[in-house]
C-alpha cells in the first residue's frame, strides 16, 4: 500500500520534472530571446526615425511584422512630441535669449496611425521626441504555465516589454 | 531500473544543462542589449557633435574658411569625446579610455571630407640651432630652444608632443575628386554635395583650372531657367536684422544685403553706402555695386560652364570607365560605365543623372578607400583588428547628400563578442551647402513656407529664404551677449508646414515638384532664392580679385 503511494508520488513528481520543468524553462528561454528581438527590434524602428526624420508606414510595417515574429501580438504604443518652436519668430512665451524653454505638444498612437495611413509618413524635425513602446498583450507559454501553477493574478501582466525614445536629430524630406 | 532512479539520472542530466542554457541565454540577451544601448550613446554623442558643429558656424562669420572651419571640428570632436565620456561614465570608461576606442571621426563637409582620427607622431630631429661643420660639412645638432632658454636644464625640449606620440587631430581636407586619363588629357574634377564642380589638370594639351556650376535648361544670358524668369532687378534684395558694432541709435537694425564669397554686403539707404561685418568689425565697401543680382549671375556663369566643359573641354563623352587612381591605374567600372556630362534622358541637375551618379559614386569611393586606410592604420596597441564597417545603401544616401558625421566605436568589450558600432548623423542646417530643401518661401502674410508646402498659393508668393537665416544669432557687446533673430520682421512659420509638417509634400526631385506646380511665382521665387543663394555660398577656388572685378566699380 505505502509503496504504490510512493511510487504515484513519484510518478507525479518525474511527470513534473521531465515534462513540466523542461517545458517551463524553455517555454522562459523563448520568452527571453522574444524580449531580446523586441528590444532590438524597437531600438532599430526608434533610431531610424530618429537619424532620418521620418516616421514611415513602410517602417511600422516591417517593425510590427519583427516582433509578430515571436509568436505573441503586441500592443505598439507610440508618441511623438513635437517641439512647438517658431525659429525666427517674435518670441512671446519663450525668451530669445534663453535654451531650454522649449514647448513640446505630443501626439499619440492614434494620431500617428492616422497620419501614415493618409500620408504614408509622418515627417519629423530636428529637435522632436520619438518614443515608442511595445508590451506582448497575449499571454506567452510560460505566462500561462505560470498562471497554471503558481497562479499569479492578474490578467494585465506582460512579460514581454521594450521600449525606446530619442531626440529627432535630422529634418526629415523626400521620401 | 527503478522509476526513482531514472527520475535522479534525469535531474543528473537535464539540471546542469538547463543551466548552462540559461547562463547562455541571459548573456547573449545582455550583450545584444548593451551593444543596443552603446549603440544609443553612439547616436547621442555623434548628434552633440553635429549640434556643436553646427551652433558654431551659425554664429561665425568665418566658418567657411578652412583654419576656423577646422577649429569647428576640433571643437566638436572635444564635445563627441565629452559626450561620450559622460555617457560611458556610468560603466568606467573615462575620456582617455574612450578616445583609443575612437578609431575614426569623419566630417563630411561641401567639397570633401576631413577625418579626425589618432596617428603616430613624427618629430624632425634638426632645428634652427643646427650647426654646419666648417671642416666636414656635415650638420651636427646644436641645442634646442628650449635649453638656449632654459640653461640649467639639458633636458628641456621645444615640442610639446615627442617623436612616437600617440596623439588624436584633424587629417589633411581630402577633396571628393577623381582622376581621369583619356588620351593626352590627364586631369582630376573634384566634386561636391550640388552640382559645382572643379576641373583641374592637362586637357587638349593645355592646362585647365576652372571651376562652376553644371546647369541645363538655362536660357540666353542667363535670364531664364527652365522657361522661369530669374529676378534681375537689383532693388530687389532680400533684407535682415543685423547688429552693427558701433552702430548709435537702433541696433540690430533691418538692412538690405547681398551675399557674395561667403560675406553679406548690407545697403544702407540713409548713407547710400555699402559695408560688411566681420569679427565684429563694420568695413565699409566704398566702391562695392552690384550691375545684376546674384541670382542672374548664377544661371549666366553656370550656362558659360556648363558649356565651356563640354564643347571647350570637349568632356561630352567623358565616361566613368575614364576613372583612374592615383597611381594613373584605370578602375574599370567601379565608378561605372556612362557619360558623365552628356545624358539624353535628364538634365544634369537633375538626382538621376549621370552626373550625378558619378558624383555619388566618386564620393562614396573617396570616403571608403580613406576611410578604411584611416581605420586599418590605427591599432592601439590591444590585440582588437580595427576595421571598417560596411555601410548600408540608406546610410551612404544619408552621407551623399548632406553634412554629416560619421563615428566609429570599436573594441569595447561587451561580454560575448568586441562592440564594432557606427554611427551617422547628418544635417542640413548649417553655412556649408545649399540644399534644395534649404530653401523656404516667404508668403505675403509675411510667413515662411517650406517649399514643398501644398498650401502655398502661387499669386501669395513673395520670396525665397535660406533657411540659416532664419535661426537665432549672437553678439557681444560691453556688458554681455545678446541674441537676436535676422529675420525678426516676419511673422514667423508656417505651423503646417514648419512646425507639424502635415502639410508637406513627398519630393525627392523639386525641379520636377516646381514643373508639377506649373513653374509659376513658386517656381521663379525658388530658383531665384536657389542661384542666389548658391553663387553666395564661399568657394575655396573663387578669386577675390574676380569677384573685384564684377561686383566692384573701377
Amino acid at each position: 500500500m505505502g509503496d504504490t503511494l510512493i511510487t504515484v508520488v513519484v510518478i507525479a513528481l518525474v511527470a513534473v520534472l521531465m515534462f513540466v520543468f523542461p517545458l517551463m524553462t524553455m517555454s522562459d528561454r523563448t520568452d527571453d530571446v522574444s524580449q531580446l528581438t523586441v528590444e532590438t527590434a524597437t531600438t532599430e524602428f526608434v533610431d531610424n526615425a530618429r537619424t532620418t526624420g521620418k516616421l514611415t508606414m513602410d517602417n511600422y510595417g516591417k517593425y510590427v511584422e519583427n516582433i509578430s515574429s515571436t509568436g505573441n501580438a503586441y500592443d505598439v504604443e507610440m508618441e511623438v512630441k513635437v517641439l512647438d518652436e517658431n525659429p525666427g519668430k517674435k518670441t512671446t512665451q519663450t525668451q530669445s535669449k534663453k535654451i531650454g524653454e522649449n514647448v513640446y505638444y505630443s501626439m499619440y498612437t492614434s494620431q500617428i496611425m492616422d497620419q501614415l495611413e493618409t500620408n504614408g509618413v509622418l515627417t519629423l524635425k530636428e529637435g522632436d521626441i520619438i518614443s515608442v513602446s511595445a508590451k506582448n498583450k497575449t499571454s506567452t507559454l510560460s505566462q500561462q504555465l505560470k498562471n497554471f501553477f503558481y497562479s499569479v493574478a492578474g490578467n494585465d501582466t506582460y512579460s514581454i516589454a521594450a521600449e525606446h525614445a530619442g531626440i529627432v536629430t535630422a529634418n526629415g524630406v523626400g521620401k | 531500473m527503478k522509476l526513482q532512479n531514472l527520475g535522479v539520472i534525469f535531474i543528473i542530466i537535464i539540471l546542469p544543462i538547463s543551466m548552462i542554457l540559461n547562463a547562455y541565454v541571459g548573456n547573449q540577451v545582455k550583450t545584444l542589449s548593451l551593444q543596443a544601448s552603446y549603440d544609443t550613446k553612439l547616436n547621442n554623442a555623434t548628434y552633440d557633435a553635429l549640434k556643436a558643429f553646427q551652433l558654431n558656424t551659425i554664429n561665425s562669420d568665418t566658418s567657411d574658411l578652412a583654419n576656423s572651419k577646422l577649429r569647428d571640428i576640433e571643437a566638436s570632436a572635444n564635445t563627441f569625446f565629452n559626450s561620450i565620456a559622460s555617457n560611458f561614465n556610468m560603466v568606467g570608461y573615462n575620456r582617455d579610455i574612450l578616445a583609443d576606442y575612437v578609431p575614426a571621426l569623419v566630417y563630411t563637409m561641401y567639397d570633401g571630407y576631413y577625418i579626425y582620427s589618432p596617428y603616430t607622431n613624427t618629430l624632425d630631429n634638426t632645428n634652427s640651432n643646427d650647426i654646419e661643420n666648417p671642416i666636414t660639412g656635415a650638420i651636427e645638432m646644436g641645442p634646442s630652444d628650449a635649453q638656449i632658454l632654459n640653461p640649467d636644464n639639458p633636458e628641456a625640449v621645444d615640442a610639446t608632443y615627442k617623436e612616437g606620440d600617440k596623439l588624436s587631430g584633424v587629417k589633411p581636407y581630402i577633396f571628393y575628386s577623381c582622376r581621369y586619363i583619356r588620351g593626352s588629357d590627364d586631369f582630376v574634377i573634384t566634386y561636391s554635395l550640388d552640382n559645382y564642380i572643379t576641373i583641374q589638370g592637362v586637357i587638349n594639351n593645355g592646362w585647365v583650372n576652372d571651376a562652376g556650376y553644371l546647369l541645363d535648361n538655362i536660357g540666353t544670358d542667363g535670364s531664364t531657367y527652365r522657361g522661369i524668369t530669374i529676378d534681375s532687378d537689383i532693388s530687389n534684395m532680400a533684407s535682415e536684422q543685423v547688429y552693427v558694432p558701433g552702430a548709435t541709435g537702433e541696433n540690430p537694425r533691418e538692412y538690405p544685403y547681398i551675399r557674395l564669397n561667403g560675406v553679406k554686403y548690407y545697403y544702407d539707404k540713409e548713407s547710400k553706402s555699402w559695408f560688411s561685418i566681420m569679427n565684429g568689425e563694420k568695413y565699409k565697401q566704398d566702391n562695392f555695386e552690384p550691375k545684376t543680382t546674384v541670382a542672374r549671375q548664377y544661371y549666366k556663369e553656370a550656362k558659360e560652364f556648363t558649356e565651356r566643359v563640354r564643347n571647350e573641354y570637349k568632356l561630352f563623352d567623358l565616361n566613368g570607365m575614364d576613372a583612374v587612381d592615383e597611381n594613373g591605374v584605370k578602375l574599370g567600372e567601379k565608378l561605372g560605365n556612362y557619360t558623365i556630362f552628356t545624358d539624353s534622358n535628364n538634365s544634369i541637375e537633375d538626382s538621376n543623372s549621370n552626373f550625378n551618379q558619378q558624383r555619388l559614386a566618386v564620393i562614396r569611393y573617396s570616403i571608403e578607400k580613406n576611410l578604411s586606410i584611416a581605420i586599418a592604420n590605427y591599432n592601439n596597441g590591444g590585440n582588437y583588428d580595427f576595421q571598417m564597417p560596411v555601410l548600408k545603401e540608406n546610410e551612404w544616401d544619408k552621407i551623399l547628400n548632406h553634412v554629416s558625421i560619421i563615428s566609429f566605436l570599436q573594441g569595447l568589450s561587451i561580454g560575448g563578442k568586441i562592440y564594432n558600432g557606427h554611427s551617422i548623423i547628418t544635417n542640413n542646417k548649417n553655412q556649408e551647402v545649399v540644399n534644395e530643401e534649404s530653401i523656404y518661401i516667404l508668403t505675403k502674410d509675411g510667413r515662411y513656407h517650406r517649399a514643398n508646402d501644398r498650401d502655398i498659393a502661387d499669386d501669395s508668393v513673395v520670396e525665397g529664404i535660406f533657411n540659416i537665416d532664419l535661426e537665432r544669432k549672437s553678439y557681444t557687446k560691453d556688458d554681455g551677449e545678446y541674441y537676436f533673430f535676422p529675420k525678426y520682421a516676419l511673422n514667423g512659420g508656417c505651423y503646417n508646414c514648419i512646425v507639424r509638417q502635415t502639410s508637406v509634400d513627398e519630393t525627392e526631385n523639386f525641379y520636377q515638384y516646381m514643373a508639377g506646380k506649373g513653374n509659376g511665382k513658386l517656381a521663379q521665387a525658388y530658383f531665384t532664392a536657389l542661384g542666389r543663394e548658391r553663387y553666395g555660398m564661399y568657394k575655396t577656388y573663387n578669386n577675390p580679385d574676380r569677384v573685384k572685378e564684377e561686383w566692384y566699380k573701377h
